[in-house]
């Protein structure tokens, strides 16, 4: 569906009398999302997945490296040439509240795009009723009862569920949901989750999940890949479940080990991994960009950026020159 | 500092907010003791009313709400919502500390944190300044930050996690014993929360303090509190030691609140969202209980009668169905 091959990008900011700060948002990044496929982006805030989300969204440019989708190289084509194919791709943003227009109906919101395909195709005016019809009963939402109202009177949840069935207007190969149910109520979220797992299964919606929740990132599916981020580079990748049992970077670990404990339903891993300092990106890197920060450095590590590749014994990729699994995740308590 | 933690009575808390609908009540009879020296965490969805409860404790509910029945009694300071004025102001920050939900935007971007605390200071009348300046920059020290550093700094020199630290500081810098940190953690990453978390255990320990933790993420109480209570439309519906009650929820939206959270390990499907919606204020029912709508367990009596708050033994329980069961 889409991949992407050595992708850069760099933000200049603007500076004082010295000149700019330059931000390496992504440092070479390579990333594959099939037909249909699932995957996930994990990592700190700053990290750069919800960067590289946008990218894939056609909503950022990048700086250098490739994007192709079906396998057109985006960089064959003109700005406008490109419309078509990143249209494929739709972005589910992180605020429900403010990315639907207060001013307009759900039936006026889902309006706009129909009309616009309804143009294109040469379809009658029935059809995009219909159609509204059929993309918010993809959601879950009852259309009798949601199309007249103004988003204000719906909850977050019911929002979302909007903005997914906006998505669905285009018949999207994929969605980019972006931190899509951290502002939604605890008791809500799984729905959305659940929602878009279905979409998935049903429709064959490609998902790629860009979230610092590791526990989210399962709704992908068990056959989704997971991109551990750290600074621009990915540091561990591999299929969802592998890397969350048995993580081998120690950033991984670090952010696993992080997840409350729900005690008395579960009890912490045996191995925590605790970053040494917390993140100051002023300083400079001559190895590994987690060295500082890590407890099992080696002197290696200071001098040399390891790279995302494979070892014996190790079934995800991993950019780390000491990969060791760590039992860091809780464990239900056994029902004893 | 060898003062001992003063404890928190609250007793049939009932705040309103005048709407054009009337006053409708935001939090409605709660009772809650926070025990000397412990950390009470507070959970609950938007609206259930936590924020405004924990700023009664402050008396610092705003027009056009008003604490409308019941009482806050805080050991060597009295009932707070009987203080007034000049009593209520000196009590904020000397007696009560408070780490407001959005302490990464609530300090003044124009002034420098040190600039910050000595305005602090001076409108609490603190005569040592110098003093004031030492213990701020030791806490911030215990904390892991170069002290001298952020108080030089402006607020948009530090990270997220910085702020929350200086938020945290700027609560327990006038020696307040009973600290309110509503969501601490929101808007941070997961390695910065349980920093902060940390924190919050050990600064709670080492200065004997009562903490009152409010937020919607049960992991956030489960890794700091001893106490947790469940607030659910304005109501407690069930309170008891941390552990026992996420092992063993008996109200069913505790129930169902536990069964929604993600897990990393276990079948993904076996977690399930909770049906229907959180009520508004203007959607809370009048009469009956607040979570019927949602409840697999209702009972004719839910419609018609509100439940009252049973305890047994350290669990506290609101639910009809909880009750008949263990009375049948």
């Amino acid at each position: 569906m889409i991949t992407g091959t050595g992708i850069v990008k760099t933000f200049k900011q603007r500076g004082d009398v010295l000149g700019g700060r330059e931000v390496k948002a992504l440092r070479g990044v390579d990333f594959s999302i099939p037909k249909g496929g699932a995957a996930s982006f994990i990592g700190e805030s700053g990290c750069g997945k919800t960067t590289l989300g946008r990218i894939i969204a056609g909503l950022e440019t990048h700086d250098e490296g490739e994007i192709a989708i079906d396998g057109v190289p985006m960089s064959s084509l003109r700005p406008k040439q490109r419309q078509p194919h990143f249209r494929k791709i739709q972005m589910i943003h992180q605020d429900p509240y403010s990315a639907l227009n207060p001013t307009r109906t759900i039936h006026q919101t889902l309006y706009a795009p129909l009309a616009l395909r309804a143009r294109q195709t040469g379809r009658s005016k029935a059809w995009i009723d219909e159609r509204a019809a059929e993309v918010l009963s993809l959601v879950g939402l009852d259309p009798g009862s949601v199309l007249a109202r103004y988003p204000h009177q719906l909850s977050g949840g019911m929002r979302q569920r909007v903005v997914i069935a906006r998505a669905l207007t285009v018949d999207p190969e994929m969605l980019v949901a972006d931190e899509a149910v951290s502002m939604i109520d605890v008791s809500l979220r799984l729905g959305i989750l659940a929602l878009l797992k279905d979409l998935r299964e049903r429709l064959g919606v490609a998902v790629l999940f860009i979230t610092h929740d590791v526990a989210t990132s399962r709704y992908i599916g068990d056959d989704g890949e997971l991109y551990v981020i750290y600074r621009g580079q990915v540091v561990e990748r591999g299929p969802v479940d592998t890397v969350i049992a048995d993580p081998v970077h120690p950033y991984t670990q670090s952010l696993l080990s992080a997840i409350p404990v729900l005690h008395g339903l579960e009890e912490p891993g045996e191995q925590p991994v605790v970053p040494l300092e917390s993140l100051d990106e002023s300083k400079a890197d001559t190895g590994c960009l987690f060295a500082r920060r890590c407890p099992f450095r080696t002197d290696r590590c200071e001098s040399e950026l390891p790279v995302l590749g494979r070892t014996d014994g190790v079934p995800q990729e991993h950019a780390c020159f000491h990969p060791e699994r760590r039992s860091v995740i809780a464990r239900p308590v056994s029902a004893s | 500092m060898a003062q001992q933690a003063p404890g928190v009575r609250i007793d049939g808390l009932t705040v309103v907010y005048k709407t054009s609908a009337g006053e409708l009540p935001a939090v409605r009879n709660v009772s809650l003791t926070l025990e000397p020296g412990s950390i009470t965490g507070i959970v609950g969805e938007s609206g259930s009313g936590k924020s405004t409860l924990a700023l009664s404790l402050l008396n610092a509910v705003q027009p056009p709400g008003r604490i409308a029945a019941g009482s806050v009694e805080i050991d060597g300071l009295g009932d707070v919502v009987g203080l007034q004025g000049e009593e209520l102001r000196k009590a904020r920050g000397r007696h009560i500390g408070y780490v407001f939900q959005a302490a990464q935007n609530s300090l003044n971007p124009l002034k420098t944190v040190g600039k910050q605390l000595l305005d602090l200071g001076r409108s609490h009348g603190v005569d040592d300044l110098r003093g004031l300046v030492r213990d701020a920059k030791e806490l911030l020290g215990r904390m892991g930050l170069d002290g001298a550093r952020v108080l030089d700094s402006h607020q948009h020199e530090l990270s997220g996690g910085m702020r929350q630290r200086v938020g945290i500081v700027l609560a327990l810098v006038l020696n307040a014993h009973v600290v309110v940190l509503d969501e601490p953690t929101t808007a941070l990453d997961m390695i910065t929360q349980a920093n902060i978390l940390k924190i919050v255990r050990e600064v709670h320990a080492e200065r004997g303090l009562t903490t009152l933790v409010i937020t919607h993420d049960i992991g956030v109480v489960a890794e700091v509190a001893d106490r947790l209570a469940v607030m659910y439309g304005g109501r407690l519906v069930e309170q008891g030691p941390t552990r026992e009650v996420l092992g063993a929820p008996r109200h069913p939206y505790t129930k169902g609140l536990i069964k929604a959270i993600p897990r990393l390990v276990g079948d993904i499907d076996e977690a399930r969202a909770l049906p229907g919606r959180p009520p508004t204020l203007a959607t809370v029912p009048k009469e009956g209980c607040v979570f019927r709508e949602r409840c697999a367990a209702r009972l004719d009596v839910c419609d018609t009668v509100d439940p009252e708050a049973v305890a047994d033994g350290p669990r506290v329980v609101a639910c009809h169905a909880v009750t008949v069961k263990e009375h049948a």
